[in-house]
């Protein structure tokens, strides 16, 4: 029996252990490439004969890695914190407050997560050089502060946070705004950072409409950077783009695992860190 | 009297106004960078709008009749569907196998999780460019699929029309497979220990309780999944463009694909048009999803 359900144990092991094989192995193949020096062939060994480093040296010096990644960070910059300020303050009407319009604004913003951006992004890019938005960080980010994903998840917070500690707030005489953000708000810090997590995410690897909105080199972002190396797919290209798409992924993944402990799930359960 | 009447008012003033302000900063932006774009769309849809002058004639239905005699559109049409069609099974099954395994009581679990995680928050182009260079003919799956005997010499799936299609999904649902495995990670943790813990004393083994209960126990978080899968399937867009960019002869050219080289033309009007099918689809593939879903829960309870 005992032996029995270590062999099982062993069997799951096994099948976790294929799967990271699966999620991890695209990284692990670019990275040995990214090390391979210049006289070495991208496919003929596996390992790398004599690793080095000069890819990445070359992908600041050459590529003009460095000016893409500020321009992505300052853009993210941007993004983040104005997205959990205005999905926190968006969404607290929406989950604690009576008043006419309420379904509406409501059902306007959720149904804006169906439409495809695809649809409107000609408008768009219409819009935004009216509004002296083309090749600027806020012309960037136009999509991602005030997102309806991000009203959606933290009104769901919201509603799991009872209302006593509010109502002993106003008692003591705190108005609206000072309940908001000194009760309510700390309260659902998980959310907030999880909010953090996915804005980061997206907007660092935002692709589409950067690609649009920018059609000077100077504010290309990491993304646009990346694929305009890629227009030339050749043998030397190949390691320099393996050295600057880790160099581009490193910066979300580092987030990811600093902040994974406040990681919530999308839906309202809290997942178990 | 006087005095307490007016400031009642004010108090009610007050009231009203305040969700409104904490509504403002989101909802300006979301009415000035999407409601009013997309109502735009909607109206070049139905003009012969050049991006140029900022103007356009009124030409009624004329864009749709366009796209509908245009064989690329059906093909583009066809494409986005099968496209779903082979990203949905992968994206219900896979993570909801990374999810039961990880919710397993086993020392490192944890990490296991991050490892599934990792592709979620990796750049669509990182995605794009790595698994690019995997199927190249040099390289991993390019010579794999030789080795295999699938092909008689070894063979870039992505310039392949038929197979072009799936080895473009295959990077979708790997980018995905850890976002979707959070959702039924939380959905499982919702059924209760007790369930398994009686089926352990009947005797059950893993593949029996995966099938008899996680699966219809999931049933909920399936619908997500599936909804999630249809919106974003149609939307794909950088694993496309940056491994096949619609190629060969079309074999990859999704909607999305069609309404950006229409775009691109400045034909944004057609773009509209197309737009809206894209709209449609994703709004009826939801709904219809959900629809399957519930008569599934209701068969359950009854």
């Amino acid at each position: 029996m005992k032996n029995k359900k270590r062999i099982k144990t062993l069997l799951i092991y096994l099948i976790m252990l294929f799967f990271t094989v699966i999620t991890i192995g695209p990284f692990i193949f670019t990275l040995l490439i990214s090390l391979k020096g210049a006289q070495e062939g991208i496919f003929t060994t596996v390992l790398p004969q004599d690793p080095t480093l000069s890819n990445y040296v070359d992908a600041f010096r050459g590529a003009n890695f460095g000016a893409f990644l500020l321009n992505t960070a300052i853009a993210t910059g941007l993004a983040v914190p104005l997205n959990i300020l205005f999905c926190s303050l968006a969404a607290y009407p929406l989950a604690r407050m009576d008043f006419r319009g309420k379904t509406l604004a409501l059902t306007v913003i959720i149904s804006t997560m169906a439409v495809p951006f695809q649809l409107f992004m000609a408008p768009l890019f219409q819009l935004t050089g009216d509004l002296g938005l083309r090749n600027s960080y806020l012309g960037l980010i136009v999509l991602q502060v005030g997102t309806a994903f991000g009203i959606f998840l933290v009104r769901q917070a919201y509603l799991t946070i009872p209302k006593a500690l509010e109502e002993s707030a106003y008692i003591d005489g705190a108005n609206i705004f000072q309940v908001w953000f000194r009760v309510v708000l700390p309260m659902i810090k998980p959310t907030l950072i999880t909010l953090g997590i996915y804005t980061f995410t997206f907007t660092w690897g935002d692709y589409l409409w950067p690609l649009l909105n920018t059609t000077n080199s100077d504010m290309y972002t990491l993304s646009i950077g990346l694929a305009q190396l890629s227009q030339s797919f050749s043998g030397a290209n190949m390691k320099l783009i393996s050295a600057a798409s880790l160099m581009t992924t490193i910066p979300s993944i580092f987030i990811f695992i600093w902040l994974q402990r406040y990681f919530v799930g999308t839906t309202s359960g809290a997942v178990k860190g | 009297m006087e005095m307490k009447r007016i400031s009642k008012h004010a108090k009610k003033g007050k009231a009203f106004l305040a969700p409104w302000l904490f509504l403002l900063p989101a909802l300006a932006v979301i009415i000035a960078f999407y409601i009013v774009p997309i109502f735009e769309s909607f109206a070049w849809s139905v003009l012969d709008y050049q991006l140029i002058l900022g103007e356009g004639e009124f030409v009624g239905l004329d864009n749709f009749r366009y796209i509908f005699q245009d064989s690329l559109f059906w093909l583009a049409l066809t494409n986005s569907i099968v496209f779903l069609l082979l990203v949905l099974p992968m994206n219900i099954f896979l993570p909801m196998i990374l999810a039961s395994l990880v919710n397993q009581k086993l020392r490192g679990v944890g990490a296991f999780r991050l490892f599934y995680y990792l592709p979620v928050v990796t750049p669509m182009v990182v995605a794009a460019l790595m698994w690019g260079m995997l199927y190249t003919e040099s390289g991993l799956i390019g010579r794999l699929v030789f080795q295999l005997g699938l092909f008689d010499r070894p063979t870039n799936l992505l310039m392949q029309t038929a197979t072009a299609l799936f080895a473009v999904s295959v990077i979708t649902v790997w980018k995905g497979l850890g976002y979707y495995m959070m959702i039924y990670l939380s959905g499982l943790q919702s059924i209760s220990d007790e369930i398994y813990e009686a089926a352990d004393i009947d005797g059950a083994s893993f593949i029996q309780k995966f099938f008899r209960i996680t699966v219809p126990m999931l049933t909920p978080s399936v619908t997500l999944v599936s909804v999630m899968t249809i919106i974003n399937g149609l939307k794909v867009f950088e694993e496309i463009a940056l491994t096949t960019g619609g190629g060969p002869s079309g074999a990859t050219t999704t909607l999305v694909m069609y309404i950006f080289d229409k775009f691109m033309d400045l034909d944004v009007s057609t773009a509209s048009a197309a737009g809206i099918i894209l709209l449609l689809l994703a709004v009826g593939g939801s709904l219809l999803q959900m629809r399957i879903s519930k008569s599934k829960e209701e068969d359950l309870k009854g």
